[in-house]
């Protein structure tokens, strides 16, 4: 009992260094090496996961409440509006099962390999990442749901991100104005490729545009594909400002008030590292049969 | 002798209540509402309540305990780990010889004082961020998040004030 005062007075006298001392090293550690952190953010968010899905219920809850009162009040407004719309759409539906029919039969004349089958996991965003650092959030949905690193993370507007971080039931997902997050894209039309370069801005930046390109505000930008982290083709975002040869990109989905997340497993392995792949559903290649089946008239 | 014994556990109990209270704050700064931009300029609750901690009750909060809550933050966040610890543990270290300065004063003094140490804090941040990213963070977003946190101070010390009241004992 003696020996334990002095030993007691000692750890209280060094604790606050020591613990500084520490906390300085995890962040030149995780600097170095982020890898060696991902497990313990992994295991934590898997822990956390079921409580701040109870949390962020009532938020959620509150949100739609606030959307329906606005919604009654715009009623008639909306309705005008999707009249519009779906007259509008009505027509781009007949174009689609004609292209859809006509790319059936071209791909048949080509043999080409049917596209991969791709599947959803539909998530519910669980937690927003604070402050300057980083743009991401937490879903609640993990490998336990078929989600893998590297699938790309969308809402019904467009790409929102790709998912890094893994745990049973919970994932992380960077979002692409993330600092580090680098998406490949093609300017819709012209094909020319350019690299999506988060900053922490609202608006990424393109990179890696060729030399004398034609891109224009108000052009559409789309994955190409290239890296094979996500398929081509998927809607990123379009122009929005082009300052001192530096292009601004506003995305199509609304990163800052995301709620449910699809993510989508199209069977790509890509550039990450994947020590699970789970339920990735591949097509064999070669295989001759058309995926879009002729409607029958 | 057995009422001294109970009277010892639910005095050890006590002492954890700053540290749950400051990690219900970190929880609750992280939750995602859905404002434009929120997630950028979340306002820094965790610290709102290590300040009260380190006036009020600073032996209930202890270096060690300090740390663990930067370090949930840090996990909750998804940002870099070690930086809110180190953030929270500097802080401490500035506040606490300070307390005798706060600890009898009226609130609005001892809210001025935060505004001065959310302003720091966020300072911190902003250097420490540009250096780890090499970049430039956004100026505007880091002020704004200063004058949320300073804004949501009143609400949280509030709060705080109800539960040090209702579980901790003066000391």
């Amino acid at each position: 009992m003696r020996l334990a005062v002095p030993v007691k007075m000692l750890s209280q006298r060094f604790a606050l260094p020591v613990l500084v001392f520490a906390s300085v090293v995890m962040v030149v550690l995780g600097k170095a090496d982020t890898l060696l952190f991902e497990r313990v953010r992994v295991v934590f968010a898997d822990l956390v996961s079921p409580v701040l899905g109870i949390v962020s219920q009532p938020v959620a809850a509150v949100d739609q409440l606030l959307d329906q009162v606005q919604g009654t009040f715009a009623l008639s407004a909306e309705n005008a509006q999707l009249r519009q719309d779906n007259a509008r759409l009505v027509q781009w539906q007949q174009v689609a099962q004609g292209l859809t029919v006509e790319n059936a039969r071209l791909r048949e004349l080509l043999n080409l390999a049917p596209d991969p089958s791709v599947s959803f996991v539909s998530t519910r965003v669980i937690a927003n990442s604070g402050g300057s650092f980083v743009r991401s959030v937490l879903i609640d949905g993990g490998s336990r749901e078929g989600i893998a690193r590297g699938q790309a993370a969308m809402t019904g507007a467009g790409l929102v991100g790709r998912v890094t971080e893994v745990g049973d039931r919970a994932a992380r997902v960077l979002l692409v104005t993330d600092l580090n997050s680098r998406v490949p894209v093609a300017v819709d039309g012209s094909r020319e490729r350019a690299v999506l370069a988060g900053d922490n801005s609202d608006r990424p930046r393109l990179l890696y545009l060729p030399a004398r390109t034609t891109v224009k505000v108000g052009d559409r930008l789309v994955s190409s594909g290239n890296g094979g982290i996500f398929p081509p083709g998927l809607p990123v975002g379009e122009v929005a400002a082009i300052e001192d040869g530096i292009v601004r990109v506003e995305p199509y989905a609304e990163l800052s008030r995301l709620d449910y997340l699809r993510i989508v497993n199209y069977g790509l392995s890509g550039v990450l590292p994947q020590p699970v792949m789970p339920r990735a559903v591949k097509a064999p290649r070669g295989n001759r049969e058309p995926t879009l089946r002729e409607p029958t008239p | 002798m057995r009422a001294a014994v109970a009277r010892r556990r639910e005095w050890s109990a006590v002492r954890i209540v700053p540290t749950i209270t400051t990690l219900i704050l970190a929880m609750l700064s992280v939750l995602p509402l859905r404002f434009p931009n929120y997630a950028a300029v979340a306002p820094l609750l965790a610290l709102a309540g290590l300040y009260y901690w380190t006036i009020y009750r600073p032996e209930f909060l202890p270096p060690s305990f300090v740390f663990l809550c930067g370090f949930v933050l840090d996990l909750l966040s998804g940002g870099p780990l070690g930086v809110s610890s180190l953030l929270f543990l500097l802080t401490r270290v500035v506040v606490l010889p300070q307390r005798r300065f706060f600890v009898d004063r009226l609130f609005p003094f001892v809210w001025g004082g935060f505004t001065l140490l959310a302003a720091g804090a966020i300072a911190f941040l902003w250097v420490l961020g540009s250096m780890l990213t090499g970049a430039m963070l956004d100026m505007r977003a880091a002020s704004l998040q200063w004058v949320l946190t300073v804004a949501c101070f009143p609400a949280v010390a509030y709060l705080l004030m109800r539960v040090q009241r209702a579980f901790v004992p003066s000391s």
